[in-house]
């Protein structure tokens, strides 16, 4: 009796399911796919990090070449010019995230104060649009402008500020700012759409009582706006601090020049030398699993922080 | 409603309709190809900068029906060659033809080469292309052959009137106005600049000339690098000196001409002299500036620039204003016997068109490549049609008319029309007829008729005919010539490619510092700490390993 209650209860049960997974099949069937569209994209290829722990060469493939342990690594660490492309690809990487991230916010917060709305989406729509353009333009327009005969030395010196006309690119003090500042121009109104649009989710009334409370621009600026997209500014730098070291391959590629190769090269560019054009593939791909850990626990350690703030967090 | 349901009805029907049509046409093409009697389609990619001709290019369309074969080239774009190939390797698909260029080692270590020695005696043209000794120093460490160089082989008598290699030039105008003086060595170049521009600051329409550039960009930095060894009177043995008497491997990197070369350019620099820009400078931009015609020299191979800016020059009309170039023959010192120009063809044996595992039809794709040296298709790849492109007079020697070497010079006629399949194997030198050149560049009356004014006055005042006789030809100094198709094949897997891949970067960096340093004695030995900690003594042993082995190997054939 007991046995055949329960049973029942267990065809109860998966009747229920049955018909909730009828019920729900659409919801299934996209999951699925995503889900195998995700496996084939994002997990297969990890297949791949195989080879850096292997000497591997095209010839004898996956299966068949020798396989080194942590040799690549070794190599790697001791490398003097890979620890030269870490620390520039951090400090380059955290430069464009302060400066764009903050840009962005100090933007959005601007624009937002705009009364007049056709200047607002006029100036909106053209400070978006260089993010439509490719680095390869904005590596030119930038090596236009810096040049010894471009417009900011004809400036520079139209204006008495220095005498001679500066080699921007000849100088490495002057390339991490020059690589943030393009950042800075090209992103800012593209990633200040996300804060207006958090703006323009605040409640009115706030502002309304700010106001009646006395407080002028500035107190709702501080009090109103920034409290209300605060969440968005932590989820954001949350995802922004874990793409830290994809500090840029292309700008740094196409803006470098030997002069300054030892404060240009970053992370993937020495990918691309030693994997692609020395065709050491196992040791870029050693480099490729560095970079990719080093995200993921940076990521971890933001995550952490939020979560001990009691702000809001990714997971 | 009704009105919308009609109009969704008669976009429909539109739709079958030109759906219909999109088919018909299709099935109309494909027996269009069946009637052309089957012509195989081959894909090439060249690790070179090159520009993509029109899909019914003409010339393609007649080698096709003389072949029975066509071929879809496709070259570099902004990348360098070993990136291309280095992403080729890792997808691991191939096109049927092609040229590794600096990374033709990596291709055959990663296997996808085809081993062409049995091949090649079915092939009468190919075979003949090369000796049995050339044919033997083609053979990798397995054995086999796997690349066919395709350029500087000579047919019969060798016909050359350009100095297609590296030289110190100098425009026309600053020739002309010191009444060309003999200029023989490198104090001589830059005083000669120095006074032209100081009289003359400006060009015509008051653009400030620029005296001296030096392009710097990746690997195009020999301009800036590989002198001190010209400058000691050595060829360009490219990576190292050869001393032809001892058969030692020299370093010119560190030799006193070099110090006095960089000096020399460091003093120039500070003058204001060499462009500010130089070391900054990409490959573009630079070929921009000497299309304006402002730079008044430097150096460079002909092949790096001619094309391009010289082509720019040209069709501006700034031959008018002198500012074509010419080479120079500069050494340290006047009794330095130069070597810009050697004669002889050179076997680059570093690399060459090469077919891959992905080709399905190995013998289809060297019939092609043999049918293209055949005389009558080498005509029309480097002449063109008779008629059309080029005349023939009584004598039969072949010869353009003025509006026919418009049209070669002509972009949208080149992509059209003209079909060279210019990195499959070729001949320089003297065609199967015994009259005309091989290639319009070697046709002496062509060339002459084709020079601009100013390089003809220019070469009438010095009393030469062509840019070879501005430097004089010598002799290829020996069998190991050139070194340079060793280091360029080394990979850091051997300590002396780890050393000379740590040279190249420690010299694009440290070069441009020690040429803009305000003390050059100190940024020097800067330069040669830095230098010395790469280990050049390991590659320089391994170079004189190949040297010995070159030698040994040219022993064998005596």
């Amino acid at each position: 009796m007991a046995i055949k209650k329960d049973n029942s209860k267990k065809a109860k049960a998966s009747s229920i399911n049955l018909a909730t997974l009828k019920r729900q099949r659409s919801l299934l069937i996209w999951g699925g796919i995503i889900t195998i569209y995700g496996f084939i994209f994002y997990y297969l290829p990890l297949f791949g990090w195989l080879t850096a722990f292997q000497n591997y060469k095209p010839k004898d493939g996956i299966f068949h070449s020798q396989f080194i342990g942590l040799e690549k690594f070794k190599m790697l660490f001791s490398d003097e010019s890979f620890i030269r492309v870490i620390r520039n690809t951090l400090a380059m990487g955290v430069l464009n995230l302060v400066a764009t991230f903050v840009m962005a916010i100090v933007f959005a917060i601007l624009l937002n104060e705009i009364k007049n709305k056709a200047g607002k989406k006029v100036t909106q729509t053209i400070s978006y649009l260089p993010h439509f353009l490719s680095w390869i333009i904005v590596t030119g327009i930038l090596h236009d402008m810096l040049s010894g005969t471009g417009i900011i030395n004809e400036v520079l010196v139209n204006l008495h500020i220095i005498s001679q006309p500066i080699n921007f690119f000849a100088h490495e003090g002057y390339f991490w700012p020059i690589v943030a500042f393009a950042n800075v121009w090209k992103e800012t109104g593209w990633n200040a759409i996300i804060y207006l649009s958090a703006i323009t989710a605040i409640d009115p009334s706030l502002y309304e009582a700010a106001a009646i409370d006395g407080a002028g621009r500035w107190g709702k600026i501080k009090y109103v706006t920034l409290p209300g997209i605060k969440s968005t500014i932590i989820i954001l730098l949350l995802m922004n601090v874990g793409n830290v070291l994809n500090a840029g391959f292309e700008i740094q590629y196409l803006l470098g020049n030997g002069l300054i190769q030892k404060v240009s090269q970053t992370i993937d560019i020495y990918v691309l030398k030693w994997g692609i054009s020395q065709g050491d593939y196992s040791l870029g791909t050693a480099a490729g699993i560095f970079k990719s850990a080093v995200s993921i626990i940076l990521i971890l350690i933001a995550n952490q922080i939020a979560k001990r703030n009691g702000e809001e967090r990714l997971f | 409603m009704k009105k919308k349901k009609l109009l969704s009805l008669l976009l429909v029907t539109s739709m079958f309709a030109s759906l219909a049509a999109g088919c018909g046409s299709g099935s109309d093409t494909e027996t269009g190809s069946k009637a052309d009697g089957d012509v195989k389609e081959f894909t090439a990619f060249f690790a070179v900068p090159g520009s993509e001709i029109n899909d019914d290019n003409e010339i393609q369309e007649k080698l096709a029906e003389i072949t029975g074969a066509k071929c879809k080239e496709t070259w570099l774009t902004g990348q360098t060659a070993e990136e291309a190939i280095g992403t080729l390797i890792a997808g691991g698909e191939y096109p049927d033809f092609i040229e590794g260029g600096n990374g033709s080692i990596q291709l055959y270590e990663a296997g996808a080469l085809v081993a062409l020695d049995d091949y090649l005696d079915d092939y009468p043209n190919i075979k003949e292309f090369f000796t049995e000794q050339e044919w033997d120093s083609l053979r990798q460490d397995d054995g086999h052959i796997y690349w066919i160089p395709q350029f500087s082989n000579i047919y019969g008598e060798e016909k050359e009137c350009t100095h297609n290699d590296e030289a110190f030039w100098i425009q026309t105008r600053v020739l002309k106005w010191a009444g060309y003086p003999e200029v023989r060595t490198m104090d001589q170049y830059f005083d000669l600049i120095e006074s032209y521009n100081e009289a003359n600051p400006t060009m015509e329409d008051g653009t400030e000339n620029i005296p001296y550039t030096i392009l710097c960009d990746d690997w195009r930095y020999f301009c800036l690098e590989n002198a001190p060894e010209f400058l000691d009177g050595y060829p360009n043995d490219g990576s190292v000196i050869v001393d032809p008497d001892t058969l030692t491997v020299i370093d010119y990197n560190t030799t006193d001409t070099a110090v006095a070369y960089f000096k020399k350019l460091n003093e120039e620099y500070q003058k204001g002299i060499v462009d500010p820009e130089s070391f900054t400078q990409t490959y573009d931009e630079y070929i921009s500036k000497l299309s304006t015609g402002r730079v008044l020299g430097m150096i460079d191979q002909w092949w790096d620039f001619a094309y391009t800016a010289g082509d720019a020059i040209k069709s501006a009309g700034l031959d008018a204003q002198g500012c074509n170039y010419v080479p120079l023959p500069i050494t340290i010192d006047e009794s330095v016997q130069n070597q810009w120009h050697n004669s002889g063809g050179v076997v680059n044996v570093s690399s060459g068109l090469a077919i891959t595992t992905s080709c399905d039809d190995v013998e289809g794709a060297l019939q092609f490549v043999n049918d293209l040296l055949g005389q009558e298709c080498h005509d029309l790849r480097f002449w063109g049609v008779e008629g059309v492109d080029y005349e023939v007079d009584d004598d039969g020697m072949f010869y353009r008319t003025p509006e026919q070497r418009l049209n070669v010079a002509d972009t949208a006629y080149k992509a059209s029309h003209v079909c060279s399949y210019s990195y499959f194997p070729q001949w320089l030198g003297t065609s199967r007829d015994g009259k005309n050149a091989m290639k319009p560049d070697g046709q002496e009356s062509e060339f002459f008729e084709g020079l601009a004014d100013d390089v003809k006055e220019c070469f009438e005042a010095y009393g030469v005919m062509t840019y070879v006789d501005m430097l004089g030809t010598q002799e290829a100094p020996g069998a190991w010539y050139p070194m340079y198709t060793y280091s360029s094949t080394m990979t850091t897997s051997t300590p002396g490619g780890t050393a000379w891949t740590k040279m190249g970067e420690t010299k694009h960096e440290y070069l441009p510092k020690v040429v803009m340093a305000s003390d050059f004695d100190s940024a020097w030995d800067e330069y040669m700490e830095a230098y010395e900690a790469c280990d050049p003594d390991s590659f320089i042993s391994e170079m004189q390993t190949e040297l010995d082995r070159r030698m040994e190997e040219a022993a064998k054939y005596e």
